[in-house]
């Protein structure tokens, strides 16, 4: 039987409804619209022609970028994942409660910052001048060109999520019954040995999660891939940017921005299935 | 209960004690345990059973004293190094592994390969009745079944000790008796060692070969379930049992010079032979509920006897319980049979005479 609305429940449920519908649903349908239009004489026309998928299908530019996106953005999600577990670990399980309440505050100071702050701040060490060069200098070594290269936006992409990332991991560690860790030790199982059998498994759920956001916002970031990569090799999101800045493509960049959104829904399905994956 | 006492006990505990910060929760503990035996640790809750049997399975280091296991000081070896399998209260199952992967756990841990520890785990499954759930989730068990699951998961390595903490408690009634059983059987065929925290009387003397009753930190008494019963040492172990009336009072001597009791109720005599010390010390006399007789006049021969109004009565099954007041105030409950009672026209608010032959007295220290 279906319940009635009531009145109450839909006055609070009503400016989410509406706020997810003008901001949400309705950009989609307008990007999915937009992205059969064409563009003639600089000038975009509504229609129906798959000439912009065809086309950016069809150059080896988009599958490069693609490629380029998704290993960084992957790559980003396991390297942050993996420097942040021991973080969270001991958090979790080495602090007392008040350390504990200290250390997780000093987690979430860096979202008062902005982001593109820190990039540029990781400029100061990565340019050919900077401090790392210089500190090398000093004993005969390099410079290096540490500054536009993948690593350097890899190192953005971990600036970008590590805070988060630890703060996930955190919560799924925090909450692990701690007498499934002593019934581990209690069967021969030593403290290196319970991480991987019992910790881990008990926070999987957290822990995908939190390597699922990692590679969110790697993989729609701009700022990393411009201002610490130098734009080479390119990725969808300066992809996205040149498009539109060349001749007016929206439409193009509409479809970038689709293929984008389809390959986020698919890696966060595929994620949560894989964390979920056993339980009932 | 079949220890021998020339053998070297499994288990000492040799003036060990526990302190968490200012608060002490064990004291200087001197305990043995026996092979072979089922030991039962019973007290209300904070009375240091459990950090006895944490510091057992090196889950809790001690403060002070030597834990030997089969006379190796075991206090600087860390959990995973000892054998001491534990059966936790909330169980501690792996809900991210099976049933049998659950039970291969500590083999696995062992090094044993695949195919042994595999068909040593179904082996136990087997054993404990629960072999058809061997690929299931621990969430879609039972109660019952997750039980024998955690006993299967910590026998599977045949240890020498099986620590149990309340594993039963999650339990309704009759699904606890049954596994009482369950567990009593298992002790008797392995020969493993069972100790046993629990806080419950009828689980500990209906298992237990002998039983240690814990209060405050402290061994209050060690014996088996009829010595205790029968005789319990202090005051605090009567009232616990709670099928004693007790009776503090002064030991002192009557007109001719025998040995009596002086309480606020009256003076009884005491049982031969059960004098603890000497006149003038405080000491308590209790009485087995199932002891005392009811009157309707005073019994006037040799009997201990007090006069007491009746207050109220309690019928479980063929057995009554009724609850009386003396006139210095103090509750005595007496227990029946139904026929017993019938010449007696109990009503609440009469006055009776209660009484108990001075050798089913019992005297306490304080």
């Amino acid at each position: 039987m279906r319940r009635p609305v009531s009145l109450y429940g839909l006055t609070f449920s009503l400016p989410l409804l509406i706020w997810q519908l003008l901001f949400f649903v309705f950009p989609l349908v307008f990007l999915i619209a937009l992205s059969f239009w064409t563009v003639r004489n600089f000038r975009m026309q509504a229609d129906f022609d798959t000439v912009n998928w065809t086309t950016m299908y069809g150059r080896a530019i988009f599958w490069q970028a693609y490629g380029t996106t998704l290993a960084l953005a992957a790559g980003a999600a396991v390297l942050t994942s993996l420097l942040a577990f021991p973080v969270a670990y001991a958090i979790a399980f080495k602090l007392s409660d008040r350390a504990r309440r200290w250390a997780i505050m000093l987690m979430v100071i860096p979202f008062f910052t902005s982001y593109l702050v820190r990039v540029y701040s990781w400029q100061v060490f990565l340019s050919d001048a900077g401090l790392i060069n210089v500190m090398l200098g000093w004993v005969g070594l390099g410079p290096y060109g540490l500054l536009n290269t993948p690593g350097a936006t890899l190192l953005g992409f971990v600036t970008l999520a590590f805070p988060l990332v630890v703060l996930l991991q955190l919560f799924s560690l925090i909450f692990i019954d701690r007498t499934l860790i002593e019934a581990a030790h209690n069967m021969r199982c030593g403290r290196l040995r319970t991480v991987f059998a019992v910790v881990i498994p008990s926070a999987r759920v957290g822990l995908v999660i939190a390597a699922l956001f990692a590679f969110i916002l790697s993989f729609g970031d701009f700022v990393s891939p411009i201002y610490l990569g130098g734009g080479d090799p390119t990725t969808l999101s300066i992809l996205i940017t040149d498009t539109t800045k060349s001749g007016q493509q929206w439409p193009r960049a509409a479809v970038i921005a689709l293929t984008m959104i389809v390959t986020l829904m698919v890696v966060a399905f595929l994620s949560i299935r894989f964390a979920y994956r056993g339980r009932k | 209960m079949t220890q021998d006492p020339t053998q070297d006990p499994l288990v000492t505990f040799d003036g060990v004690a526990k302190r968490f910060g200012s608060y002490t929760a064990v004291q200087k503990m001197d305990l043995q345990i026996h092979q072979g035996e089922f030991l039962a640790i019973m007290g209300s809750s904070g009375c240091g059973k459990t950090t006895t049997l944490r510091m057992l399975a090196g889950l809790e280091a001690p403060s002070e004293g030597v834990i030997r296991l089969s006379g190796k000081p075991i206090n600087d070896l860390p959990s995973w190094s000892r054998d001491t399998p534990m059966v936790w209260q909330s169980l501690a199952l792996f809900p991210f592994l099976s049933v049998i992967e659950n039970v291969e756990f500590a083999l696995k841990m062992r090094g044993m390969g695949r195919a042994e520890r595999r068909a040593r785990a179904e082996q136990w499954l087997d054993r404990m009745g629960i072999a058809e759930f061997a690929d299931r989730n621990i969430s879609q068990l039972s109660g019952g079944q997750r039980q024998r699951v955690a006993l299967a998961r910590s026998l599977v390595v045949e240890p020498q000790i099986l620590l149990l903490d309340e594993p039963l408690s999650a339990l309704d009634a009759a699904l606890k008796v049954r596994m009482q059983s369950v567990l009593k059987t298992l002790q008797r065929e392995t020969g493993i060692t069972f100790v046993y925290v629990t806080h419950s009387q009828s689980e500990a003397f209906s298992m237990a070969d002998r039983v240690v009753i814990m209060s405050r930190g402290k061994i209050e008494q060690i014996g088996t379930p009829q010595e205790i019963y029968r005789a319990p040492r202090t005051s605090f172990v009567a009232d616990f049992l709670g099928s004693s009336n007790i009776f503090p009072g002064q030991l002192t001597r009557d007109g001719q010079g025998q040995p009596i009791i002086a309480t606020p109720s009256g003076d009884f005599a005491l049982p031969a032979g059960n004098t603890l010390g000497i006149a003038g010390q405080s000491a308590s006399l209790t009485v087995l509920d199932t002891r005392m007789q009811i009157h309707l006049q005073p019994p006037g021969d040799a009997r201990n006897s007090v006069a007491a109004r009746m207050i109220g009565e309690e019928f479980v099954g063929a057995t009554a319980t009724i609850y009386f007041e003396t006139e210095d105030g103090r509750e005595i409950r007496v227990q029946k049979a139904h026929e017993d009672l019938a010449d007696l026209s109990l009503a609440i608010g009469k006055p009776f005479h209660l009484s108990w032959s001075p050798a089913d007295g019992h005297l306490v220290s304080e």
